[in-house]
Order: C-alpha cells, then structure tokens, then sequence
C-alpha cells in the first residue's frame, strides 16, 4: 500500500518512461514507431498569454519537443502543414468520475430497521462513509465511449476520483486516450477528496449535514491520534490512509455557496486549504467566498428557463429562481472578476454535450476567453500540482493538444484533432477535400447551371443548383475527390438526373445518366468563392475571427443585462439589495416597555447610536442629521427572543444514535430562509436554533440574530455561551417512530438515564485524562502521548466544567426530575427544560435546581405525553421563581409569541410585564444574553420593535424591527419592496418567454415547499401531521 | 395479549384521572343577560344591551337604554362591563374524532378507502373527549365534526359541544358530503431518500372523469325512490341534488377552486362549499360571480410562496369579505387549538377588517350561513338558539378573553374542565405549603 503510495508520490519522473518499453508480451512483431510529428504554419496558443503566429509544433515520444516559430523540422517527422489552424493545450477536468465504479446508493427507507455499524468489512474506519484508503487509480477502468465524448469536446486528461462518502480517497490523473489503463493513469494518488455526502453508505450516521462535519472532524482527529499512538494499539487502513493522504492538495465537493463556507471551516481547523468544488451560485455570496482564500472548481450548469406562459403556474417560480436562471451564466464572470482563481469542469451537466454552449454563454455574461482557457489548463494543472506535465505546450510538457478551424471559443469553430501523449484521435476530418465554392456546371447539353457549394466548414457543405431563376437543392455524397449527385431538374415532373465523377483542382468532369436513361457527361469549373448566403456569413465570419490576434483579451467587462441582474441579500425575493447597516435613530415619544424597574414609560424616547441604546429619557434633544422614528400612540419594546427555533437551519436532527453532541447547528445555518424575514415581521430578533429531540443527548445550538442578508458567520452571536440540546421521552426512545425502530438503545425512559450516566462518566474520564496531560510541562509533553480527541466527549465534559449549558426538551416530570438528579450527581446544573409542559408538578425542584422553562402556551394533547399539558403551565413555574419563557419551536408561531406571551395572561392571570418578560427578558436569562439583550437600557444591544398597539394584544402588529441599530424591517417599506420585486419579475418573465420563443426547452413550475423544522423531524423529512413533532 | 393489554388499561387510567363535568340541564327559567355589550354576531353591536332567553331560546335582544322589560320570573344576570357574544362555531374541524394525536386507537377521523360518502362523522363523535371542554371555555360553542381522507371523505355534521351523547349533542346531521379535490399539483413523498416533490398532477384530468361519473350515477340515482336492495353510497348523496347538503370542496390552489366549482355545477350540485382556499384570492371574481362561500383553513399559517407577502394569510378574510364573498374561519385539523378559533377572527381584524363586529361574524354568523345553521346560530337575535357566552372582555384578544359564563340551548354550562382542574390542583400542592 504504502509502497503504491510512493511510486504515485514520485511518478512525475517516470512520467517519462520510453513508451516503447513495454511488460506486455507482443502477439505479432516489433512495432514501435518513433512518434515524432511536426505541426506546420500553425497558430500556437501556448499558454493562455503566448500566442505564436506561424509557428512549429515538434513532439517526439509523447512530448513536446520544441514549439516555436524557427523550429526546424527533422529528418524522419511526419508533418501536417496546419496553415489557417491553431493549436491549443488540450483541457483539463478535475472534478471526474470518469472510469469510477458507479456509486450505488443503499436506500434502506424510513420503514427499515437502521444500519448502526459499518457494513465495509476489514480493518477499516468504524463509518462506512469514510474511504480514504480508496485510490481511483486502483479502481480506474478506462470507458471508451466516456472517453470519446470528452475528447470531443477538446479534454485530454481529467482527474477522476470516486464521488463516494464523505472521506473519498485519492484522485488519479488519468488520460482520455484508448489504450491499457497502464497507460491511461498519468499520475496515481494527486489528490485527496472530501464531500458533505456520505454516499453509497446505508449506515445510519450521519444522517444530517452537520453529522457530516461532525465526521469529518473526528476522522481527522482519530488519524492524528492513529499516528501518534493509535496504531500500537490498532490497525486502521482509513487511518492509515487518511495520514497519508493528507499532504496531497486536497478537493472538497461542496453542495452550495454556503458549501464553501462550511468546508473551509473545516479546512482552517486542520490547517487545510481545499480546493473547493462549487456549484455554479458562488455569485451570490461572492464576498465570503472570496474570503476564504479557497480556489474553486466551477461547473457551467445553468438552470433552463422555466415554462412561464401561464401566469398563475408562473407564480410558483420563486423570484430567486428566475434571477438565477439569469445569472447563473454570469458566475464563472463574477469570480474571474472577483480575482477568485477557479477551474471550469463539466460535472453537474445534464449533457456533456452542453459544455461549450454554456462555456460561451459565460463568455457572452462578462468571462474573458483567456480566464477561459485559463480555467480549463492551466488552473487545473497548478491546482492539482501536475502543471510540470500538462496545460501547456511548452517543451517537455506532454503532447496534449486540440487543432481547431479556428478561435476555440468561437461558436463557429471545430476541434479537428485532440492528441493525447502524441497519440491522435480525429473529432473531425480536417482534409475534408473542400469542394467549396461557385461552379458553373454542365450537364450534357445543358450548360447554364450554376452550383454553389458553401457551408461554415470543408466537411459540412451545402449545395444549390440555380438554373436560371430555379433554385435546386442536388442531393451529394462526397468521398474524398469523388462526387456523386443526384438532381431534380424540375421540381414539378418526377425524374432524377444521376451523376458521378471527380475533382481536380478547380474542375470536376464525370458522366451520368438522365431519367430516361440516357447517358450524358457532365463537369463543372471553379469560378469563385461561393455567394454570400446565410450560412455563407457564419463561415466568413469564423475567417475574420481567426485572423485577428489569436486570444481575445480584449473582451468588454460589459455584460449583457449587468445593469439590471442585480444580487440581493440573502438571494431571496425579499432580500435587500444592500444589507441593513446600523444607523443613529432616534424613537420618539413612544410607550417604552424597559423591562427594567422603571416599568413601562410613557411619552419616552429612546436614542440610538453605534448599535447600542445610548439614551432612554423623555424630551432628549435630536440631533442633527439622525433618523427619527415618531413613536407618537405606539410601543416600543425589545425585540423578540426564541429560545426554542428550528429556522434558518439547512437540516435539524442528527437523529442516528443516542448521543451527537458533537454536531454544531452553526454547521447549518441557513441565512436565506423567509422564515427569518417573516419572523422579524412578527418582531423577533433573536433565536436559539436547536438540534431535534430525536436523541437523549442533541446537537450543539446556534444563538442567532436574524439579520438578513448576512452569513451565517455574520448571525452569530459573538461570544455566546455555547448550548446544547438534550431530549427526553417519546421522541427518544422512538415510541411513535413505528416497528422497524425498536432496535437503538434506549426505548425507554430507563435507559434514557442510563445513556446519560454512561456519557457522563465517559466524558469526566476523559476530561480527566486531558487535564493530566495538559498538566504536564513542555518536556514531560515531548515524551507524553496526548490523549485522543473526541469531540463528542469535548461538549459532555464542556457541560460538566459548566462551559457548556443544556436546553432539554422534555415534557413529563418523572424524566425531567430525572435529568436534575442526574446533573446533581455529577455537579452541574441543567440550564432550561424546554416545552416542560409537565413543569408545573415540579416547579419547586426546578426552581431549587436552578432550572429555567421555556414552554409553549396552550400545546397539548398531540401525544400521549402531553397530555397532562396544560395552559396554566407558565403561570405555575412563574410563581415558584422559575424563569419562564415562552418559546415557537415553530416558524409560524414564532411571527405571534407576542401572542402566545400574552395567553398567560389569560391563563393564570400574569400581569402584562412579566408576561411580554417572557418572550423577552428571561429568554435572554435563559441564554445567558442578558447582559446585553432583553431590556431597554442604556449599554444594551439596539435590537428594537416598534409595535402599532399594544405588543400583548392580537391588533398589534410591528412596523420597525431594528437589530443592533439597522433597521432589517419596516412596514413603511413593504409596498416599495413588493413594487420592485413585481418589475423584476415582470422584467425576468418576459426575458424568458422571449427565451422559449426562441426554442429553449423549459421547465415546468411547480410549487416548492420549503422545509419547516420541528423537533421531530430527520433531515429532509417532513413528517405528515401536527401530532408527529414537537 | 400483553400489548393489547396496555392500551386498555392507558385508557381506563385515563378516564378515572380527568372526568369532563357533566352536560348541562336544561333552561328552566328564562334568562335575561342585563347590561352587557352585545355583539349580534351580524355587525351590529349594542353597547347596553338586554338578551332574553327561554327554553333554550333568544326571546329578544333589545337596547337597554330605550326598552324596559318586564322582568318578573326571569333570572336575571347582571354582566354590566362585560361582552355577550353568540356561540363561535368552528368548522371543518376534527374536534370529537380524535384525541390524543399519536395514540391512533384514539383517532376516528379518516375511513380507509376512496369513495366514503355514506360515512358519517357523527357516529364516532365522542361527546366525552376532554378538548371540548378547552374549546367552549374559549366561546367555541359548536363544531363541524368533519370527516376526512380518500376523495369523497364522508358526510360532517353540526355538534353542540355540550350533550350526553351524539344524539344529544348534534345541532344538524349530515350537514354535507365533503370531497378532496383532485389536486393540479401533488406532492410524493420519497420514503426512500425523504423528498417532497412537487408536481403536476398528470392523472388528475382521469380523476376528475372518475368522479363525475360517481356523480353522474347518484343524480340519476336521487330521482328513484326506495331502490332495493339501497346502494348506501348514492343513497347518503341524495342530498346534494335537492339542496339540502352542501358539498364541501377542499381545494386551495386558485385553478383547483375555478375547476372544482365548475364541476360541482356540471354535475347538478345544488350548494358548493370551498374549505381551504389558501389562494382563493386568485379566483375572488368567479368566487363572487357564482356565489360560491369560502371556508378559510387556520389562519395561523404560513404564507405558501417564499415571495408572498409575509401577511397575506392574515390579510386573506379582509381580500375575500371586501370582494363580497362570505367567508368563514376554521382551524382545520388543529383540533387540540380549537380553543384558539377567536384569535382568528382577531388576527383578521389586526390584518386588513379594521370594524372588529365584521371579523367576528367571520366565527359566528358568516359560518351560520354557510353551515346551513344561520336559522338556529350564528347571531343573537330573537328565534335563535341561545347558544351564547359572557366575557369579561374582547373575546378575539388572548389578553381579555376570559370566558365567565356559557349557555348552550339556554342550558347553563359548567366550565371546568382537565386544565382548570389540573391547574387547581397543583396550585393548591404549592399553596399548602
């Protein structure tokens, strides 16, 4: 293995083994030939900034010997006089599967038991979905007809690797040509690969993107550890493999523009720069993609235009799908002006046939031809370290190169031949015998024909007879100089003149026969250049392009349509054109909920500044030049905190095994989620995004404000606490997940308590384990064996240091007084039950816990455990000094939870305050924000509502939502953002039914339904029926 | 036998923990409710108003600053400072039909099979299910037991929330026949790889032609009269032709609404019903010209595009009302938040119906009329039933609706219920300390 590994490592030398030498046994005699050819008179692209005019090609063996405009050509060259063709380095592809076995995904199906352990039998890692001991070069088996099609197109090598797990192996350089695979792989192991997808593998974890990362994460880590220690104890291929692969350049296919973000996450934290495989909508969040440093694979597949002819099918068409449909050509510009360096590959293609289509649409949308080239040789070739050997024609590179008719990006131009190693392969015949031009033609007696023979190239001619005013179309069959045609001298009597002959120069001569027989002679002189017709101006045109410099650089930065394909933040209808910034606002005049012990003010104003409340006060003077807010009859609160929220998340339940508390939702935030604007319409600003209840011990939480338009970096709350979430009862132990899951440990509440004694106990060992060795000083440490690190284990002992906190859905009081004793056992305190709905029959051990509830109002009767569920719930923990807030766990819920603040008043009669307290301040308790959230109070974050009415009542609705002094909604503001969308669109529907018109295939609209999370749900499921979730 | 075992006793546990309290006696006495506001139900509110009821039965509705009664032999109650309100009436709901969500031996909502309409709600209406308490504590007074699932679901019927039984408690059987209608878009689930796609539905024309043939059949069915041996599914839709059902269509999308109509008519439908009518505002026009009523599903939703206005399902009743079409709310299959139908109204009000009387016939008269009950409910007027609550204030606010006394027919009904009780309970555990 390792001994592979190396040959891979080093092969750049051998690279240049005589092709002649041979280990195969020869059925037949001696037949090596010396492989030199000489390409004349020919326009060279070199590299995509050196173009030489009537210049040399010279291979010999597969390499290229010299390149220039004074080679002499050597005795014993085969030369192809290429005068009027241009020569270009073949391309290169570096996100293939070519010649990989087929990736046959196990869908075992939500009704079937799940697969817990690896089903990859051998010493290998203890998750089936990573592969780093994979190699495509042992797994490469050459695919003519694959080969074929790329070929065509002008690629001569491509970097294949199995698109398979979320750890894949290595990449192998391997050519397009036809031959024994030993000669096809140029280049084993260059690559190591990475993806968030897991593949082929029906093992059950990870089942979410951030169980993905999670995986990731600890395989690099266990491989560290394999190498310091764990291979005494062990052996792991995958480690093994994962070690060695780890100096390669190393691909990271993402899924998505925030894709990239998240992989490189993971890069800076393994001090790794992938090269990232995107997916054509970088153009949206150009500025973090930039930031991080990371170069790009980039694929050229553009949404097609969707069927928009009748109106109301059209309006399931989200604006963001339209304005990509738009756009999505003007990536591959964007980045090239963005400075972001980035391959073009062909993957994500419905049809491979489409790539030059696409590739010239990208350079009709802004992509100068050379970042082009660029793009496609030497990018590629540097990316993945094999820019000694291909992407340019320099000398000593190998003889990979395409001849064209012409400018390769010319929508006119042919690829004639694509030589791979100096070996041809024609895509088109070059010396067609161009028949080309106006004849005068005679045919036995009848001497006042004209034929004209024109076309955009010697191989695809077309023909017309005029005779007189009578305009015939002959039927032709060329085959070298023979010619045969076959003519209907009148178009209204039946009968076919037939005749076959030769060319020579500029004159044909042959014989024939008329329909009735009789046998005539025929020829026909060259008297000129074909008549312009049609197609007659394309072929001219291919001539005016290829004698003009040879690369355009020149192409304009205008793109067609810029002024109007404008991004929005997020890439969304509702996005904003320009994120919100913070501002210096003054709101005057209003009733001021504080949330302190001032009460609620009236006729208050409120100051703003640099993103903090700076003035709380009544008649504080304006100054100039500040926005005012008159707040004259209306209230001003804080804004609204969710404790409990699943939106803005791209997945919600890494529900595989009982514990994952090494996955961070801040893996997933989702920043272009409506959800997120339709929430700051009902005046959140705040929300605690949590893992599902599907297992007793979750995921890590992401405390988020919710301001559109930024990353999901820029939603984090700095500094934070971190949170984790944990679950209780029937989602745990899987009671309504139906017969086939009766199998993960627990299925019932006592094994629940068990699962966290077990990971407890576990996480203090380690702990312990990890303070012994921290203690030890810098000599002791050069002889000591660090410990593993186990991120699961770092979040338990997090919790048990009380660095980390615990939100626990729960909602029965046995398994809630449960959790309490279990964490007074081991010393630390559960932070906040939420749901709780059960936590008025021990609000008194919570309180004396030191627990907080975070429940919903009036939920119940769904399930079987909440049927003890009562609305009072609040009012009871309240008045037994629990902190009490009252949270969503649901994105349409979360627009009223001033609503739901209010039902306490209803039931259990809380008085106002503390009830709007409740969905403000003792949220930001429960998060440990309050330092900084949840009151109106100088100092305090500017995360602001000014509601219409009275914020408790159900008229009352917010018409500013302002987070740390921007100002993300405004009511004000809604008909002239509603205005602009409908232009755009307007302007977008025409562009495509203009499209359609013009024989675009389209796509059907149909409606999307955008993923709502609940606790219950698992990714990508969206579990029918209120009574599933929670 | 263990796993049968444990249900059955779930469910004795369940009974002997929370007992509803029982159903009211009859009135005896007629009844004045002295001073309150009065919301009729029909726009009109009277600020001093007088409501007088005897056997179950509003004998007037007066204005207490112009008209004096005699008042001899009547209980009267003082509820100066307080609102009266007739009965909200929630529709489409499944209130009665289930229980406890995920314990299925308590759900009785869905029959199994295609064509059900001889199925019927009633029967399986469980007077005893303690939701119902929560929900008339909330001013919710009657429902809609509403059958679900399959094409045609099955008939609904009108149920008071008080009675001993089915019989007791139903105000209208078999009010109409209730019909899925064939979607223009359908959604698959992929148990496989758990997607949703969404697409046209291309066997819906097929559908469509399937059902007009059912309907073809029982229309020619209806014009015979004691046909042997009886085919109970062209028998129970009878109705329909005569006028005397109402056919409800859930349908949402705005082409769905326009061909369900048009075939409801073509097939001789005498009363059509749209339930859902999350895009009604699409076809408002063809709503108002054939004079076809909408009830709304919950809402408490989200909007279904991700560029739609963030309040257009709070904004829908005000589109529909405005364009004249009448419109009632439901809260759909929430059954266990039925309590909440009143927010609704007031959601409406909040978002587009600016007079709160005009939102509140959105849960009282509005729904009468389509329901067919509009003679028995719906309004406080003289020949109604009284079926009415007293709040202490705004009935449509969660922060003043708190529910002091309800009458269902005149009977006086008690206001427990599961929750107060537990709340009572543990109150008092924390109380004795």
């Amino acid at each position: 293995m390792l001994k592979h590994f190396l040959t891979g490592l080093f092969t750049a030398g051998l690279l240049y083994t005589a092709v002649a030498q041979t280990t195969f046994p020869r059925n037949g005699v001696y037949d090596e030939r010396t492989g030199l050819y000489a390409f004349t008179n020919a326009t060279i692209i070199v590299d995509p900034q050196t173009t030489l005019q009537n210049a040399t090609l010279l291979i010999r063996d597969g390499r290229i010997e010299a390149v220039g405009t004074s080679v002499s050509v050597p005795a014993g060259a085969v030369v192809a006089d290429l005068k009027g063709k241009r020569i270009y380095p073949a391309l290169i592809d570096i996100n293939s599967d070519y010649g990989m076995p087929e990736v046959k995904v196990e869908r075992r199906g939500f009704f079937a038991p799940p697969q817990l352990e690896s089903n990859k039998k051998g010493a290998y890692y203890w998750n089936q979905a990573v592969q780093p001991e994979n190699d495509a070069s042992l797994l490469f088996k050459s695919i003519p007809a694959k080969a074929d099609e790329l070929r065509k197109l002008g690629f001569g090598v491509v970097l294949t690797h199995p698109h398979d797990g979320v750890v894949r192996g290595t990449g192998a350089l391997v050519t397009l040509a036809d031959d024994r695979e030993n000669t096809l792989v140029l280049k084993p192991n260059v690559t190591a690969h990475y993806s968030f997808s897991k593949g082929s593998s029906g093992q059950t974890y990870p089942n979410s993107m951030m169980g993905s990362v999670a995986l990731i994460r600890q395989a690099m880590y266990d491989a560290d550890w394999y190498k310091r220690a764990g291979n005494k104890e062990q052996e792991n291929l995958s480690l093994d493999a994962l070690n060695r692969i780890r100096p390669l350049p190393a691909i990271f296919e993402a899924n998505d523009k925030l894709g990239i973000l998240r992989a490189d996450k993971i890069g800076d934290e393994f001090g790794i720069q992938y090269i990232i495989a995107s997916t054509g909508d970088e153009y949206q969040r150009i500025d973090e993609v930039k930031a991080t440093g990371a170069s790009l694979i980039v694929p050229l597949n553009y949404p097609q235009p969707y069927d928009v002819e009748d109106a109301w099918d059209a309006d399931n068409v989200s604006l963001a799908e339209l304005k990509h449909w738009e756009m999505a050509p003007m990536n591959a510009g964007r980045l090239a002006a963005a400075n972001i360096p980035f391959a073009l590959t062909t993957a994500g293609l419905k049809s491979k046939a489409d790539f030059w289509g696409n590739l010239r649409k990208a350079i009709e949308n802004g992509l100068s031809e050379q970042k082009a080239l660029e793009a496609l040789t030497t990018v590629p070739a540097r990316l993945i370290r094999v820019d000694d050997q291909v992407g340019t024609l320099q000398k000593g590179r190998l003889a990979n190169f395409i001849i064209t008719s012409g400018n390769l990006f010319s929508a006119d131009n042919v690829i004639f031949e694509n030589w791979m190693r100096g070996k041809q392969y024609i895509v088109t015949n070059k010396d067609v015998a161009d028949f080309r031009g106006s004849w005068n033609l005679t045919v036995g007696a009848q001497s006042n024909l004209k034929l004209n023979i024109s076309g955009k190239s010697p191989d695809k001619p077309e023909y017309q007879i005029q005779a007189d005013t009578v305009k015939i179309t002959p039927k032709v069959t060329l085959s070298g100089d023979l010619i045969s045609m076959q003519i209907q001298m009148d178009k209204k009597k039946p009968g076919t003149t037939r005749l076959t002959g030769y060319r020579t120069g500029t004159t044909m001569k042959g014989e024939g026969e008329t329909p009735d027989g009789k046998v005539v002679t025929w020829s026909a002189v060259r008297t000129g250049d074909a008549p312009v017709s049609t197609s007659a101006v394309s072929a001219t045109s291919t001539t005016t392009a290829s004698t003009t410099a040879a690369m355009a650089t020149s192409t304009t930065a205008t793109v067609p349509g810029s002024t109007t394909a404008t991004i929005l933040y997020p890439f969304v209808g509702m996005g904003n054109a320009q994120k919100p910034k913070s501002e210096t606002v003054m709101i005057r005049n209003a009733t001021v909920w504080t949330n302190e012990k001032e009460g609620i003010l009236t006729n208050a104003d409120v100051f703003v500044t640099g993103g903090k409340i700076s003035k709380v006060g009544k008649n504080l003077p304006v100054p100039a030049d500040i926005k005012v807010l008159d707040g004259t009859g209306k209230h001003l609160t804080n804004g609204i905190i969710d404790e409990h929220s699943h939106i803005a998340l791209l997945s919600v339940n890494e529900g595989s095994q009982s514990s994952t508390a090494e996955v961070r939702m801040s893996d997933v935030v989702n920043p272009e989620d409506i959800n997120i604007y339709r929430q700051l319409a009902g005046g959140v600003t705040t929300s605690q995004l949590l893992h599902g209840s599907a297992n007793a011990i979750g995921g890590q939480s992401a405390i988020v404000k919710l301001k559109w338009g930024e990353s999901p970096e820029g939603m984090l709350i700095k500094g934070a606490d971190g949170f984790i979430k944990f679950a209780l009862g029937e989602n745990v132990k899987q009671a309504n997940w139906g017969d086939a899951n009766r199998i993960r440990f627990p299925q019932t509440r006592m094994g629940v308590e068990q699962v966290y004694m077990d990971h407890f106990m576990r996480a203090k060992e380690y702990a312990k384990t990890w303070s012994t060795y921290n203690a030890l000083n810098a000599k002791a440490k050069t002889t000591a064996i660090a410990p593993r690190r186990d991120i699961e284990l770092d979040a338990l002992a997090e919790i048990l240091a009380n660095k980390r906190f615990i939100t626990c859905h729960s909602y029965v009081q046995s398994e809630i007084n449960m959790l309490m004793k279990v964490a007074d056992s081991l010393g630390f305190k559960v932070n906040t039950f939420t749901h709780i709905l059960e936590g008025y029959k021990l609000a008194d051990k919570m309180a004396k816990h030191g627990a907080g509830g975070s429940s919903f109002a009036d939920w119940w009767a769904y399930k079987m455990e909440v049927h003890d569920a009562i609305p009072y719930n609040a009012a009871l923990m309240h008045r037994q000094g629990v902190t009490v807030s009252i949270n969503s766990d649901d994105a349409e819920m979360a627009r009223r939870l001033n609503q739901e603040a209010a039902k306490t008043v209803e039931y259990g009669g809380i008085a106002e305050e503390d009830a709007w307290k409740m969905v403000t301040l003792n949220p930001a308790k429960l998060l440990h924000l309050d330092n900084r959230l949840g009151s109106i109070k100088v100092g305090k974050d500017a995360d602001l509502v000014l509601w219409n009415a009275h914020p408790l009542a159900i008229y009352a609705r917010p018409e500013i939502t302002m987070i740390e002094g921007a100002i993300y909604f405004s009511l004000k503001d809604e008909d002239r953002k509603r205005e602009q969308m409908q232009a755009e669109r307007a302007r977008l529907i025409q562009k495509m039914l203009t499209a359609k018109a013009g024989g675009a295939s389209t796509t059907r609209p149909a409606p999307k339904r955008s993923r709502m999370w609940h606790c219950e749900d698992i990714e990508g499921v969206m579990v029918e029926g209120e009574e599933q979730r929670h | 036998m263990k796993k049968l075992l444990i249900p059955i006793l779930t469910l004795a546990a369940l009974t002997s923990y929370g007992q509803n309290p029982a159903p009211a006696r009859p009135q005896t006495k007629t009844t004045a409710l002295m001073s309150g506001t009065v919301h009729v139900g029909n726009g009109q509110v009277i600020p001093n108003g007088i409501v007088l009821f005897t056997n179950g039965v509003i004998t007037n509705v007066v204005d207490g600053t112009i008209v004096k009664l005699n008042l001899s032999d009547v209980e009267v109650i003082d509820v100066s400072g307080k609102h009266v309100y007739p009965g909200f009436i929630s529709p489409a709901s499944t209130v009665g039909l289930q229980e406890v969500g995920a314990v299925r031996a308590t759900v009785d909502k869905q029959e199994v099979g295609i064509l059900n309409p001889n199925v019927r709600s009633l029967i399986a209406y469980n007077t005893d299910s303690e939701i119902i308490p929560t929900i008339r504590n909330n001013g919710v007074l009657l429902t809609q037991a509403m059958p679900q699932g399959g094409t045609i679901s099955g008939s609904s019927s009108i149920m008071m929330a008080d009675g001993w039984n089915w019989e007791d408690a139903v105000l209208k059987k078999d009010d109409g026949i209730w019909l899925n209608w064939p979607a223009y878009f359908t959604r698959d689930f992929n148990f496989d790889d758990f997607t949703t796609v969404v697409r046209k539905d291309e066997k819906r024309a097929s559908a469509i032609e399937a059902l007009r043939a059912t309907f073809a059949d029982a229309k020619a069915y209806a014009a015979l009269s004691n046909q042997t041996p009886m085919n109970l599914k062209l028998e129970s839709m009878r109705g329909l032709f005569s006028g005397k059902q109402n056919l409800y269509i859930r349908a949402d999308y705005g082409k769905d609404i326009i061909d369900a109509v048009t075939f409801a008519k073509s097939v001789g439908v005498q009363k059509v019903v749209i339930v859902g009518g999350e895009e009604a505002n699409r076809a408002v026009t063809f709503l108002k010209e054939n004079n076809v009523p909408v009830i709304l599903s919950g809402l408490h939703r989200l909007p279904n595009r991700e560029d739609e206005d963030v309040d257009l399902p709070y904004r829908m009743p005000g589109i529909l009302q405005k364009a004249g079409i009448l419109v009632g709310l439901s809260y759909a299959d929430e059954w266990w938040r039925t309590r909440n139908l009143p927010f609704l109204a007031g959601t409406a009000s909040g978002f587009g119906i600016t007079d709160r009387e005009e939102a509140l016939k959105l849960v009282t008269s509005n729904t009468a009329k389509i329901l067919g009950i509009d003679n028995l409910a719906g309004t406080l007027e003289k020949g109604k039933q009284a079926t009415l609550f007293v709040s202490s204030g705004d009935a449509l606010d969660m922060r003043t609706n708190v529910i002091e006394q309800v009458f269902i027919q005149g009977r006086k009904v008690n206001l427990d219920d599961r929750h107060k009780r537990l709340y009572k309970t543990y109150k008092d555990k924390y109380e004795q300390k």
